[in-house]
Order: C-alpha cells, then sequence, then structure tokens
C-alpha cells in the first residue's frame, strides 16, 4: 500500500525520514506543487477555504495519480481549521472516484501520534516507533539547521548556486543517515560543509530579514512564490523562525533546560495577545519583537488568504511596528499570487530598510558624539 | 455610591446573540446601566466595512461597526474572549471561531482611544476552565461596579438563569419537532398561504448571529414567511438530535457552532421530512467554508432534500438573492406537487 503526504518545504525530507524509519518501504515522495497542482486543488476545493487546503488536495490528487492509496495527514482538534482538511479532502477525493484511506495524525497529542505511527509501522512496537520517531525529531533540527544555514549563504555566497547545492546534498545526507551516533555527529559536520565548500563575501554588509506567518505558507515555496530565494537574490539574509519541531521534538518538550524558540516568542506576544487562537498568531508577534532586540532590520509576514488566526496578527502587527519601530510587511498569499507584483513589493520594502538602517547608523553616531559632551557637563557643569 | 451609573457597551453582533440574556442581566443586576448598540443598518455597515480590515468575515466586519456607534456614549466595553462553544457538560473539546478570541485585542490594538474592553478569556476546550474560574472571572468583572460579593452572586446567578430559560425558549423539544415534521404545528406565525394549502417546511440554518441579525441575513425570515414558507433554524433544533447525527461523523466537528449547522442538515437530509434546506454562509469565514462544503457534498450524497447555500457578503445584492430564493420555492413547491400527485395515484390504484 503506497504512502504519501503532502509537500512541505523542507519538511517533505522530514516525513520522508519518519516513514523510512519505521521501516516503509513504500513510499511515494511527493512532487513539489506545480501550476497543475494548484490548478488542480482549486478546482475540487471550495471557494474560500484557505490554500493550504488547495495545495495540499492537488498534491493528494497528483499522488492518487502515480498510484498512492494511503494519505498521510495531519488532524487535529484545535482552533482552525487544519483538524478539517482531511475530513473534507476526503469526502472530494471519493466523490472524484479515488480509491484511497486516510491517516490522520493528531499531532497535538504526543500520545496520539506515537500510537498512529505503530499502526502505520512495519509492525513495530511501541519503542521501536518511538526510537524512530525520537531519529526523526533529532533529523528535524538538522533540516531547520540547514535551512538556516542556506537562507544565510544563499545571500553572501560569491558563486550563484553554490548553496542551493551544497543544501540539497546536506538534506541528502540528512535522509540517508542511520543510526542515533551518526546522526548526532551532523550537528558538526553539517555546519563545516557549508562553511569549507561555499565561498563568501566578506565586503557585504546584508539586510537581516525574518519571515513569518503561517507555517505551511512560510515553508513551501510553491506557494509564498519561493519569497526566501528572492530575498536572498537581493542580498538579504533571511531566516524563519516558524518550526514543526513544537510538535514533534518530545526531545526538548521534556529537557527542562531547553526551550523552544516558540515558547520564548509566545510569552513575549502575550500583553498583545494573550491567548493561543490557533496558526501561529501568537509567533508572529511576539518574533518581531524578538527579531527588534537580537537587531535585525525587518520582517515579512506571509498569510493565506482567509486565514482567521494570522487575520488576527496582521491586524495588531502594525501597533508593534510602531511601538517597536520594526519595519513589517504583511503579504496575503494564494494560489494566484502574482510574481511581478510580490517582487515589487518586497523590493520597495527592502529598498525602505536600506534607507532606514542608514538613518538609524548616523542617529547612533551622533548620539555617540555628543554623549561625552553630556557626561562632561554633568560631571563638571555644577 | 456614585450617582452615576457606570455605562457597558455590548455590540449587537456575533456572539451577543447567543449570551445576550446572561450579559444584559448580569451587569444590570450589578448596578451598570447596559447600553446595546443599535440594531444593524447600512449607515452602520458602511462604517463597519471602511474600518474592518477588508481580509476579515462579513460578520466579524459588523462587529467593528457596533463598536463604533457606541464609541462615545459607554464608559466600558464587554467583549469576551471566548473559545469554547458553551458552558457544562459536552464543551471539553470543541472550540469556536479563532476570532472571537483575538477580537477584543485587535480592537484595543486598532483603535488605542477607545474606552476600557472588559475582556475575560474563557475556554473549557483548551484550558480547562471549569466553574470556579468562571466564579472567578465573575467576581473579578463584578469587583469593578460594587464591592458587595453578595450582589455579585446574585447577579451571577440570575444571569445563568435567564441564559437557560433563553435556551429552553429557543430550543423545541423533539416531540414538538416530530410534530411540525409531519405538519401538526406550525413554528412561526401563520404564513402567507393560501386557502387549504399546506406551508412548505424548510430549515434555515447558519449563525446564530446571522438568523437573527435581520439586516445581515436580508430578512431571510421574513420573506420566507411571506411566500407562505414555515421555517425551523438551526438554532431551534433540538440539541440531542445534533448530537446524535455528529456520531456518523468520523472525525470530531470541534467547531461548536458548525455542529448546530451540520447536524441539522444531516438530521433533515436522513429524514426527508422536510421540503427544502437553506444555507446561510458568511463569505470568508473560516467555518463556514468547510462545514458549507461538507454539507454540500452530503447533500448531493442523499439528493432528496434539495439545499440551497447562499453566500452573504457586504456586496450582497438584495434583488438578485430574492430572485434566488423565489425560484427556490417555486422549485420546492412544483416537487411537492409532484410527490403528492404521485402518492394520491398510488392511492387510488393500489
Ligand atoms: S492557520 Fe490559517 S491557513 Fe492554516 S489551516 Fe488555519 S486558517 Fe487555514
Ligand atoms: S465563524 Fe465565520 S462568520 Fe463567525 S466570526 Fe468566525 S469567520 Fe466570521
Amino acid at each position: 500500500m503506497p504512502i504519501t503526504f503532502p509537500h512541505f518545504g523542507s519538511l517533505t525530507y522530514v516525513f520522508e525520514t519518519l516513514l523510512r524509519e519505521l521501516g516503509r518501504k513504500d513510499i511515494i515522495v511527493p512532487n513539489k506543487p506545480s501550476k497543475r497542482t494548484a490548478e488542480l486543488g482549486t478546482r475540487y476545493s471550495p471557494e474560500f477555504v484557505c490554500t493550504p487546503f488547495k495545495i495540499t488536495l492537488g498534491t493528494f490528487i497528483e499522488a492518487l495519480e502515480r498510484g498512492a492509496t494511503e494519505l498521510g495527514m495531519g488532524g487535529c482538534n484545535a482552533y482552525c481549521r487544519f483538524g478539517y482538511y482531511w475530513p473534507v479532502q476526503k469526502l472530494i477525493l471519493e466523490d472524484l472516484g479515488y480509491d484511497f484511506r486516510f491517516v490522520p495524525i493528531d499531532y497535538e497529542d504526543p500520545l496520539a501520534i506515537v500510537r498512529t505511527l505503530k499502526n502505520e509501522s512495519d509492525g513495530f512496537s511501541y519503542l521501536q516507533t518511538l526510537r524512530a520517531l525520537q531519529k526523526t525529531w533529532v533529523k528535524n533540527r538538522f533540516t531547520d539547521l540547514v535551512d538556516k544555514l542556506r537562507y544565510e549563504y544563499r545571500a553572501i555566497e560569491t558563486v550563484k548556486g553554490t548553496t542551493d547545492r551544497v543544501a540539497e546534498r546536506a538534506f541528502k545526507t540528512i535522509v540517508e543517515t542511520k543510526g542515533m551516533i551518526n546522526i548526532r555527529k551532523l550537528k558538526k559536520t553539517l555546519p563545516l560543509m557549508f562553511e569549507k565548500e561555499i565561498e563568501i563575501d566578506n565586503s557585504l554588509d546584508p539586510l537581516k530579514i525574518a519571515i513569518i506567518g503561517e507555517i505551511y505558507v512560510v515553508f513551501e515555496p510553491a506557494l509564498n512564490v519561493d519569497v526566501h530565494r528572492r530575498l536572498n537574490e537581493l542580498g538579504v539574509i533571511c531566516e524563519t523562525p516558524a518550526s514543526l519541531r513544537r510538535f514533534i521534538d518530545i526531545g526538548y518538550k521534556l529537557n527542562p533546560f531547553l526551550k523552544l524558540h516558540r515558547e520564548v516568542s509566545v510569552k513575549i506576544a502575550e500583553p498583545y495577545l494573550g491567548y493561543r487562537c490557533g496558526g501561529e498568531a501568537q509567533e508572529s508577534i511576539g518574533d518581531t519583537i524578538f527579531y527588534k532586540n537580537k537587531g535585525w532590520d525587518g520582517m515579512v509576514h506571509l498569510y493565506p488568504f482567509t486565514c482567521m488566526p494570522e487575520i488576527i496578527s496582521r491586524s495588531i502587527l502594525p501597533q508593534i511596528s510602531k511601538e517597536y519601530d520594526m519595519p513589517v510587511l504583511s503579504l496575503v498569499v494564494d494560489e494566484q499570487t502574482g510574481e511581478a507584483g510580490f517582487q515589487t513589493r518586497l523590493e520597495a520594502f527592502i529598498d525602505l530598510l536600506y534607507r532606514k538602517r542608514e538613518k538609524d547608523r548616523e542617529r547612533k553616531i551622533t548620539k555617540k558624539s555628543t554623549k561625552p559632551n553630556v557626561s562632561f557637563q554633568t560631571v563638571y557643569g555644577v | 455610591m456614585a450617582s452615576q451609573k457606570i455605562k457597558v457597551g455590548i455590540p449587537r453582533a456575533l456572539l451577543y446573540y447567543k449570551f445576550f440574556p446572561m450579559w444584559t442581566t448580569f451587569f444590570k443586576e450589578l448596578g451598570a446601566e447596559v447600553i446595546v448598540s443599535p440594531k444593524t443598518n447600512k449607515i452602520l455597515k458602511d462604517v463597519a466595512v471602511s474600518i474592518a480590515p477588508d481580509e476579515d468575515c462579513y460578520s466579524s466586519k459588523l462587529y467593528y461597526g457596533h463598536v463604533m456607534a457606541l464609541k462615545d456614549k459607554v464608559d466600558c466595553y464587554f467583549i469576551p474572549r471566548f473559545s469554547s462553544g458553551g458552558f457544562g457538560k459536552g464543551h471539553e473539546k470543541n472550540v469556536s471561531c479563532p476570532k472571537f478570541i483575538g477580537l477584543a485585542e485587535v480592537l484595543r490594538s486598532v483603535f488605542p482611544d477607545l474606552p476600557e474592553i472588559i475582556m475575560p478569556y474563557f475556554s473549557t476546550a483548551k484550558n480547562n476552565h471549569g466553574k470556579l474560574k468562571f466564579l472567578k472571572y465573575c467576581f473579578s468583572i463584578g469587583s469593578k461596579f460594587t464591592k458587595n460579593p453578595f450582589k455579585i452572586r446574585t447577579a451571577i446567578k440570575k444571569a445563568l438563569k435567564n441564559q437557560k430559560e433563553h435556551y429552553q425558549q429557543i430550543q423545541i423539544s423533539v416531540d414538538e419537532l416530530q410534530k411540525w415534521e409531519r405538519s401538526e404545528i406550525l413554528l412561526n406565525e401563520a404564513p402567507n398561504v393560501e386557502e387549504g394549502d399546506v406551508p412548505l417546511k424548510v430549515a434555515i440554518v447558519g449563525h446564530s448571529y446571522v438568523l437573527n441579525d435581520p439586516y445581515q441575513s436580508i430578512e431571510i425570515m421574513k420573506k420566507l414567511t411571506s411566500h407562505g414558507v414555515d421555517c425551523i433554524t438551526s438554532e431551534q433544533m433540538p440539541r440531542e438530535l445534533v448530537e446524535h447525527q455528529m456520531k456518523f461523523l468520523d472525525f470530531n466537528m470541534y467547531f461548536e457552532y458548525e455542529r448546530e449547522i451540520i447536524g441539522t442538515v444531516m438530521h433533515f437530509l436522513e429524514s426527508k421530512t422536510i421540503d427544502g434546506i437553506l444555507h446561510l454562509i458568511i463569505f470568508s469565514c473560516g467555518p463556514d467554508s468547510i462545514g458549507g462544503e461538507l454539507c454540500s457534498r452530503f447533500s448531493r450524497r442523499k439528493p432528496e432534500v434539495p439545499l440551497l447555500q447562499l453566500v452573504i457578503d457586504e456586496h450582497t445584492g438584495e434583488a438578485g438573492l430574492n430572485t434566488r430564493i423565489e425560484a427556490f420555492i417555486d422549485m420546492l413547491r412544483r416537487r411537492k406537487s409532484i410527490k403528492e400527485k404521485k402518492i394520491r395515484r398510488k392511492i387510488e390504484c393500489p
């Protein structure tokens, strides 16, 4: 029974790893969503459902055409629509006449994750399943790391395209590495790989932008019109704080000394949005303040059309942006997002950031030069 | 005692329609003056649409209008952040729309010069707030108005009682429903039908704040009555039947207010005791995009009871909607007379 799952940016490697670790041999790795995927998904979806629904539906249709019969999908009992993705997609695909079975994984509940995975594994025991899951979450840490390195190096590489090649190899290595000891070693080898093989231009002084928003949109380049690459090509370093690990990284959750980035940003967001309301609403707000304190230059906030939680954060972000003097560019993304318009807005935003940075630096210099005077006066002025 | 009562503003939109007996009684009993915004009208809507975020759903856009209508008249607003379906048992897992949670904070952030907003957070679903938490919130709100804890206690008691009575008043019993299904009783005052004709039976399903707001629902109830239709709303449906239908789904329908809608639709598709179902959908509403699709897929599988889905937003023209409703009702009439003829023929020549 060939199993498949939605394409989810670099997390696709994580899902593939997971299934392999569970001993599945019949995996159909989904193709990158194309124009056709989006069209297929949109044709059969409800009109104003959020965009990730359409793309994942399209991916499933394409995978079913390739012979998949089991569809792995996240399900939950959460705040927003995500938990309804599979039930509705199931009805739609049934009406289209496909023969398949959905494997919904309630990702909010660690026990449910293990239970479902055990059923889907190649006759594993609970302990074996847990081991497989552990390997996956550790590997997930490394895919996050590779993503981070990739979005950094690509902005400052001297020969275009080297980073992508290295990153591709890094992902392959992650998927193929076996054994916990070897996996742990990746922590050192991966950054070395980037350091050694990519020539960087040290004379550059790149802007730094964090990309926040709904997790599927920030991860899936097919949907966000590859915003990371666009920014990198404009010479900007970027980073995405969103991560799946908040659900599957039980090791981190259990360790009292480690804190997921999410917990930090939720804490920061509390005065503005006190309670979780689904999606990444709280994280988006908290991260804006977090990255400001870290000294970054700006934020790009992406959200799918009609996404409920992100509309909330979108409405609060202008206030945050004003209070903390942190430029935020909110962009709504859907399957028809025009590349040209997107690019112009990004370019305009980056221009603004450059100008702002110049101004801020000038102000700092003048402040510094006036500072001794002030202290002189206060000390000797009496 | 201050000579002036504190004026509490409650916008007449969204959850107000579900919980108004409780809210208004509570504040009145505390000695505050409750000011509810006027019924939705054209001016209010225009204001709402111009100030609300573009991507928001029509219903929450209107909320902005109601808030603005109260702006200079009140000392504080009451906008709870409510994230569960209701109170008490059976609401441990289900949530309501995420917008209700964020609404108060969004308003505070977008319009910093608004009066103080009282925004208790209550969630039975994820934070397992129970009775105690509920009482604690009530007392902390109450202490803003009065120092007398007994006064607060009576206020809570009365508020809950009124809310309960309100539920009992709207929801009909299973018995009544069955009688209605057999056309023995009418639920509304006599619909406009010709002599000797039986009124059509139609279920209107949608969010309570859409159905109960004549402006938002474009007076659909009145229109149906004038066309000789006796309607039941998803709010009136006996809760047991809705919950019973939910058991047939292979997933948990965790949007509380969508349960009503889908449960009602499923019940009538199954029982085939009525002539048609009208589903009011708010454009760009999250839960409705899911619920609407589920209903339309279910009805395609059980096509005996026709389902009409109307999508409403701020641009919906009344004329276009009227024609669609009229056409739908005509279709229902024809189906009904054909069905009756068939039955008569069967009786005449067995
Ligand atoms: S977070 Fe937004 S995009 Fe994601 S499922 Fe929820 S409503 Fe849809
Ligand atoms: S349930 Fe729908 S109509 Fe109601 S507030 Fe939420 S999105 Fe808007």
